[in-house]
């Protein structure tokens, strides 16, 4: 039996999705994934979810091509879809189904044996409720139900649309460290406009603005990119005020001796301003403001 | 077992656990079961489930199975098309649809598992309802309960009628239009249309039987034939009918399987297949480009893009209107209830088109267009998820109902003020106050729109046709019917439901 040699994972390549009102969700974006977590950054509107949706075969591109091992998804989107998990934003529940009849339901669309249910449940830690009716279930929970659905048909590339969106700190916590362990030996593509849901478990960082790829890097060449270009100030509630409009402000903090701003900039925003060091958020600011595309 | 299938079971046992689940059905079974009985009763009082020139029919299986089966095709044809109407749009709405369209199932499946969804639950409570008629053989006790031959009325009746209303809730599903309110009115219409049509091409001989009973879904074409057959008549009463006691009781045997029908009737049972393939053809699979949400969005549905397009009439004047109310002040119920209906409007520009496009219309299309321009104010809020928001604001939380009611009023009263001008009379007003009570009582109990807008057609349908002859239906007087009594009780009715939508518990707030 021979072993099959990818050149890579997942390739987008010239990707553009235009509706009908002739805006783009998506423009002439390319880039190529070898699995791992991949954090897509953008702020509302930047095209995440067009793409995501794209990459998961439920709506095609009008432009450009995907491929999956080499396979163009156009052509074949069975080939994908056999190992995909996708869990859409804003996922809703069938309120009148338990968790086990509602994640039984998923394992006969995706032809996998009834006896994953109970392994799922386990993992995502609802085998304890997995009787009661999922209308009851918080936000969190129905968001494990969700991964768990996505999970089942064990998949190699995962896609999850906005998963932390309404959740509280710490159910955030536990989503972020699940996706961090499904991750190994799979592509996980989580898309969110919150820097902290991925800093800590992406290993490659895309930037979409307006529906192009701003930057695809490594959290890392992110930061270094950015370093130099982060600067933190202490000035006056008044200076403040008035020259906030035409600064890239990342943070700002009140305190007794006055306000510490960090701003994102090229150059040095003023005399007393010290060279800060680069966060994750700061180079998101920095990508989405100064950045070239990718 | 084969995965096809599996996947199609998965979609069939996820749907009827559902809506099994749902208190509504278990409130529809209880409304059949009162229904049986209501239907059969007891000739003593003097009305007889079946009705031949005066002669009542003898409570046997087969005359209580065949009256009772047509009634059921009536209305699980016309009340089962909106309980099924949402299987599709339920995994829209709930965002499962998307993942359903990132695996491999094919959308042939999918259709054809929620096509077989939908016959499985209509079955089911054509099944009820059934069980419940054969129990008032037993009450009435005229005759020996015939369980196979009750059952044979059911099976060459309801049939095509459950497999055809299936399908037709698939198709405008599937096509974008058609799977909102224009789809629910243009079903009644339909349905309407297939019931009158059929049975009177076949009364007038218009067409050869094996040419028009293809069409005749709710087999009332079918058993006029065998009446005539068997009892030499045309003409029946089916439900609780007056009849003449110095008459002979007649005695029904029950309908025959006649083999001049056997093309006729295998065809209205396969309609489905062309209607399914339609289906498949326009389906989405889920595409938010394609899906009504997303088209909505992005202008391509004809619904909205009409709307767009009379947006220019209405616009000043909502503008002027809005101008005139947010003066600021106190707040008040009645100005909230005028922005409401401004909001109503602004949203749906063609009901300003249809309040100009109907001032010299008969008043009975007035109605028409008028329920159908209040049927969602009642229930807006809990479908976008806004009641706690407009619960927020003054005066609104505590009078939610009275909200409500004088913001379909206020759109009632713009429809009713040239027919109030042209002559028509206090009939017109009650019946206008009564019907946007019924919205009101319907939209916040049931939370949405279908419920009222099916009853009130139904209804409307009943007194339009009924053209005069029972006053206490001309609700609105467009049959110059209506007496003071007619009024009185209606105007009544009308505050009944409005103190009851403040009682329900299912109300919004």
């Amino acid at each position: 039996m021979g072993i099959a040699v990818y050149r890579r994972m997942l390739a987008v390549e010239s990707l553009s999705k235009r509706f009908k009102s002739g805006n783009y969700g998506v423009r002439d974006l390319s880039l190529q994934l070898n699995g791992g977590v991949l954090g897509l950054l953008g702020p509302n509107g930047a095209g995440k979810t067009t793409l995501m949706q794209m990459i998961a075969t439920i709506t095609k591109p009008t432009s450009g091509r995907i491929l999956y091992r080499d396979v163009d998804l156009s052509k074949d989107p069975d080939f994908l879809r056999r190992r995909l998990g996708y869990l859409p934003q804003d996922f809703g529940v069938y309120e009148n189904l338990s968790a086990r009849e509602f994640l039984g339901y998923f394992a006969a669309l995706k032809g996998v044996k009834a006896s994953r249910v109970g392994e799922m449940l386990e993992a995502v830690n609802l085998h304890h409720v997995a009787d009661r009716a999922v209308g009851g279930f918080s936000g969190g929970m129905k968001q494990r139900l969700g991964i768990a659905q996505a999970l089942i048909n064990d998949p190699d590339v995962v896609i999850v649309d906005e998963p932390t969106a309404g959740l509280d700190p710490e159910e955030r916590v536990r989503f972020r460290n699940l996706l961090s362990d499904i991750g190994a030996g799979k592509l996980v593509i989580l898309s969110t406009h919150i820097v902290s849901d991925i800093e800590s478990i992406a290993t490659q960082i895309a930037i979409m603005k307006h529906g192009s790829l701003v930057a695809l890097a490594t959290p890392e060449e992110l930061l270094q990119r950015t370093d130099g270009a982060v600067w933190e100030i202490v000035m006056s509630s008044e200076a403040f005020e008035k020259t906030r409009g035409s600064l890239v402000v990342s943070n700002a903090v009140r305190k007794s001796e006055g306000v510490h701003v960090r701003v994102i900039a090229n150059e040095a925003p003023s005399m007393d301003a010290r060279i800060a060091e680069p966060r994750l958020e700061d180079a998101f600011l920095y990508m989405m403001n100064m950045g070239v595309a990718a | 077992m084969n995965d096809r299938l599996r996947r199609i079971g998965g979609i069939i046992d996820a749907d009827v656990r559902i809506r099994f689940r749902r208190m509504s059905t278990l409130v529809m079974f209880l409304l059949m079961t009162a229904a049986a009985y209501k239907w059969v009763p007891n000739p003593r009082l003097g009305t007889a489930l079946l009705e031949i020139n005066g002669q009542r029919c003898l409570y046997n299986s087969a005359a209580i199975g065949m009256a009772t089966a047509s009634l059921s095709t009536l209305f699980v044809g016309l009340f089962g098309y909106y309980v099924i109407s949402n299987a599709i749009a339920r995994d829209a709405r709930s965002r499962c649809g998307f993942v359903i369209a990132s695996t491999t199932m094919r959308s042939t499946d999918y259709l054809a598992g929620k096509f077989a969804g939908n016959v499985l639950f209509l079955f089911t409570f054509t099944a009820a309802f059934m069980i419940s008629s054969m129990a008032m053989v037993l009450v009435r006790g005229e005759a020996a309960l015939e369980p196979i031959t009750f059952a044979k009325q059911y099976a060459l009746i309801v049939p095509p009628t459950i497999v055809l209303i299936s399908a037709i809730a698939i198709l405008f599903e599937s096509i974008p239009f058609l799977s909102g309110r224009f789809g629910d009115v243009v079903f009644f219409f339909l349905w309407m249309f297939l019931l009158g049509f059929t049975a009177s091409a076949l009364d007038k001989k218009l067409f050869p039987v094996t040419i028009i009973g293809a069409f005749d879904v709710s087999g009332f074409g079918y058993v006029l034939d065998q009446m005539r057959a068997t009892l030499h008549t045309s003409t029946m009463s089916i439900g609780a009918s007056t009849f003449d006691p110095k008459k002979p009781v007649f005695v029904f045997q029950g309908l025959h399987w006649d083999w001049r029908w056997l093309i006729p009737r295998t065809i209205s049972l396969l309609l489905p297949l062309p209607i399914l393939g339609m289906a498949r053809v326009a389906f989405h699979r889920f595409d938010p480009v394609r899906v009504k949400q997303s088209a909505s969005r992005h202008g391509v549905n004809l619904w909205s893009r009409l709307n767009r397009l009379f947006a220019f009439l209405t616009r000043p004047l909502i503008r002027l209107a809005t101008m005139l109310i947010a003066r600021g002040g106190k707040p008040s119920i009645v100005r909230s209830a005028i922005a409401d209906s401004l909001l109503t409007i602004s949203a749906t520009p063609l009901i300003g088109v249809a309040i100009i496009g109907v001032s010299f219309a008969p008043l009975s299309v007035v109605f028409v267009a008028m329920a159908i321009a209040i049927a969602d104010v009642a229930s807006r809020e809990s479908r976008a998820g806004t009641t706690a928001l407009v619960c927020s604001t003054p005066l609104i939380k505590q009078h939610f109902v009275l909200w409500k009611m004088l913001s379909s009023l206020t759109i009632a009263s713009l429809f009713l003020v040239m027919p109030l001008v042209r002559g028509a009379g206090i009939a017109a007003i009650a019946g206008g106050l009564f019907v946007c009570a019924a919205a009101t009582f319907l939209g916040l109990t049931t939370k949405n729109p279908k419920t009222f807008t099916v009853l009130f057609l139904s209804f409307w349908y009943l007194a339009l046709n009924d053209k005069g002859a029972t006053p206490w239906l001309d609700f609105a007087g467009f049959n110059h019917a209506a007496t003071t009594t007619t009024i009185a009780t209606y105007a009544t009715l009308a505050l009944a439901l409005g103190w009851f939508s403040g009682v329900t518990p299912g109300k919004s707030t």
